[in-house]
């Protein structure tokens, strides 16, 4: 069995059957995974029994494409591993650290009866190994890490008084969790154990007998639930992020079918119980769009029965406005899927699906395999649970310019209407009155800077990912420099829409990296960003600017950006698919006509 | 199919060896993959084919299959 097939297995494979994924994982042991589209270097460390952990997350990072090599903690090792700077995991160089702590690793608690500073001077002492921790780790280039949360125990001394007193041992767990949340850095991102053991059950969770007789922190029942979470998290920062809903309407949105029982007849009325369920997922929905997914439609309908209850219904909570694409037809919803993509300018392996028809399920997940697709449940109260579940927006951060996205795509369909008003595309141009301005990136830009590098694919060169570390770590290199482009128009304010990452390799000036957001494509913004590259260059006293273009799937929009900037090919090594440029400082091309106003 | 022979599939399926034959002496060292791990893996799927559960004294005391079987057969003889 090869590495593909194994892939396809554990992709139909619910995350709850063990059984099945833990002789799948032993399968892929054997294999050696070189097909990832991504490499990725993991160090698992926890005070329990990781052995099953790290074989099951290799088969689910395999789920997620990623190939991954996995140093294995010794059992109890976090502190042996991450204080002895001599020891195995500093050796390894990861990019990613998972921490697995446990509720056991507190040994010794304040006792009973202690007054509330010394709780609190107790839970600042224990924070302050954490943080010790990860200050350790945050030493190794580029590492971010993950850390669970303490599941809290069902253990209680005191009875349901431990939830009326500070010095309970429960109190103190939460507190825990809660230092947690306040005191992680960027490069910290904490997994909600305590979350996914509630979510199944403590009861089933905590199994004592394989703790006992193997030091298993849970059951091995939800091996599979909890590698699912961790190699999803990884994959998100590798860049896989999922950013638009695509749902149908009929039987999805409300009961019944709207073109036969009229934009009134459908079933969302908040007095019936069915209704209340299509609501409740409504609500869900935009619940989702207010953190920044986009909604989109796509209905086997004709468009005005399909618009009609958004806009006659008084009890549909979601309105037309809510969704930056909005297709009703009658071609097949493979093809619709591909104008989804087309029209948000997004990869198709960013969009959900979610139809309660079967039958147009199985056509996605035929055609297009990477779309993720929601085993929609037939009870209408479940759909909530069955998308969550499902945790298909996993991200590592939120930005401004992520809640503002739908407003956008909206903006787009404006921007459409007036390009229709002109025939010569630069006057277009001049009508959208931009403005727009490069500048060194700050410090509170790098989460955005980071989420845009890791984002994009269409327009960017050579599809290196970074970290928020490793970005931190350029800014204060001087042998970088860090440029960033914001830009608005009369219809909204797009934030930071490029990034460029420079390296001063001797006389060169190498663009490493030069990415841009999709939605500002052929708006000159390159043009802006080139002159600002040649002023870095002049400032470090280079004599060329260098560049490469490595081809992917997805890049072959800045094919052609270097000839058209005026760069000349040098002999490439005879690797496929990279090209290397280069562009004399002193002939690099000065653009005029720039559409944008600097700012 | 008798106890030995219900056992014997699940030996088979959970270390993925179709060639396994049981014999009562055998133990940890006659099965390649049969360490601690596989032992947890071993005890939930045996509890699972036979509808039964063990207590943790009964699986610390178990070293070889003949004490296996003794012991499905009286926690089955007892139901």
């Amino acid at each position: 069995m090869d590495v593909e097939a194994i892939r396809k297995q554990i992709a139909g494979l619910p995350v709850r059957d063990y059984m099945g994924i833990i002789k799948l994982a032993r399968r892929l042991k054997k294999e050696q995974d070189l097909s990832g589209r991504d490499k990725v270097k993991v160090a698992v460390i926890g005070s329990c029994s990781l052995q099953y952990f790290v074989m099951v997350l290799r088969l689910f990072l395999c789920k997620y494409c990623v190939g991954a090599e996995i140093l294995e903690g010794e059992y109890d090792g976090i502190h042996m591993a991450v204080f002895d700077k001599q020891s195995e995991l500093y050796k390894f160089q990861p990019e990613a650290v998972i921490v697995l702590s446990d509720y056991r690793d507190i040994r010794a608690f304040p006792p009973v009866l202690s007054a509330p500073e010394e709780v609190d001077a107790f839970v600042r002492e224990t924070m302050g190994y954490f943080e010790t921790l990860w200050r350790r780790l945050s030493d190794i280039k580029g590492c971010h890490i993950f850390q669970s949360n303490i599941v809290i125990p069902l253990e209680r001394a005191l009875g349901n008084f431990e939830t009326n007193v500070y010095y309970s041992r429960r109190n103190i767990y939460q507190m825990l969790n809660l230092e947690l949340l306040k005191n992680r850095s960027d490069n910290v991102t904490i997994v909600d154990l305590e979350y996914i053991a509630s979510m199944v059950g403590k009861e089933r969770w905590f199994d004592n007998t394989s703790y006992f007789t193997s030091k298993l922190g849970y059951a091995l029942d939800y091996i599979g639930v909890v590698c699912d979470i961790f190699a999803q998290q990884i994959a998100v920062l590798k860049g896989r992020v999922r950013k638009c809903l695509v749902l149908d309407l009929d039987n999805t949105l409300w009961g019944g079918v709207a073109a036969d029982e009229g934009a009134r007849g459908i079933q969302v009325d908040p007095g019936d119980a069915v209704g209340e369920a299509y609501l409740a997922f409504q609500k869900y929905i935009l619940d989702l769009k207010s953190r920044g997914v986009i909604l989109a439609v796509i209905s086997k309908n004709d468009l005005e029965s399909a618009k009609g209850p958004f806009e006659v219904n008084q009890n549909m909570l979601l309105k037309y406005e809510d969704f930056s694409v909005f297709i009703a037809n009658w071609e097949s919803k493979a093809e619709n899927m591909e104008l989804v993509s087309r029209k948000l300018n997004i990869g198709i392996d960013s969009l959900v699906f979610f139809d309660d028809n079967p039958a147009e399920r199985e056509i996605i997940k035929m055609y297009h395999p990477e779309v993720q697709v929601i085993d929609v449940p037939e009870n209408v109260a479940d759909y909530v649970l069955a998308l969550e579940q499902a945790h298909p927006f996993e991200w590592l951060n939120l930005t401004e310019e992520d809640l503002n996205r739908s407003d956008t795509y909206k903006s787009n369909r404006q921007r459409e209407e007036l390009s229709m008003r002109y025939e010569d595309y630069q006057n277009y141009l001049n009508a959208l009155e931009m403005r727009g301005k490069v500048q060194s990136l700050e410090k509170g830009g790098i989460k955005r800077f980071t989420q845009l590098i890791n984002k994009s694919n269409q327009f960017n060169l050579r599809t290196q990912r970074y970290s928020e570390a490793q970005i931190a770590e350029m800014l204060s290199d001087e042998e970088y420099i860090l440029l960033s482009a914001v830009l608005e128009d009369r219809f909204s304010k797009f934030g930071m829409i490029s990034c460029v990452i420079l390296k001063k390799e001797g006389t060169a000036c190498f663009i490493d990296t030069w990415v841009m957001s999709c939605r500002v494509l052929k708006r000159d913004v390159e043009k802006l960003v080139f002159h600002k590259i040649i002023e870095s260059a002049q400032h470090w006293g280079c004599t060329e600017i260098t560049g490469e273009y490595i081809e992917t799937r997805k890049n072959a929009l800045v094919k052609k950006l270097f000839s058209d900037l005026n760069f000349e090919e040098v002999r490439g090594d005879g690797c496929s698919g990279r090209k290397w440029y280069i562009c004399k400082v002193s002939d690099a091309k000065i653009m005029e006509d720039i559409a944008i106003e600097e700012m | 199919m008798n106890i030995k022979e219900k056992l014997q599939e699940v030996f088979r399926e959970v270390f993925e060896d179709e060639e396994i034959v049981l014999r009562e002496e055998m133990t940890a060292e006659d099965i390649e993959d049969w360490d601690s791990l596989t032992h947890i893996q071993l005890i939930e799927a045996i509890e699972e084919e036979f509808d039964i559960r063990f207590i943790l004294q009964e699986i610390t005391g178990l070293s070889n299959v003949g004490e296996f079987l003794a012991m499905v057969e009286r926690k089955l003889g007892g139901k």
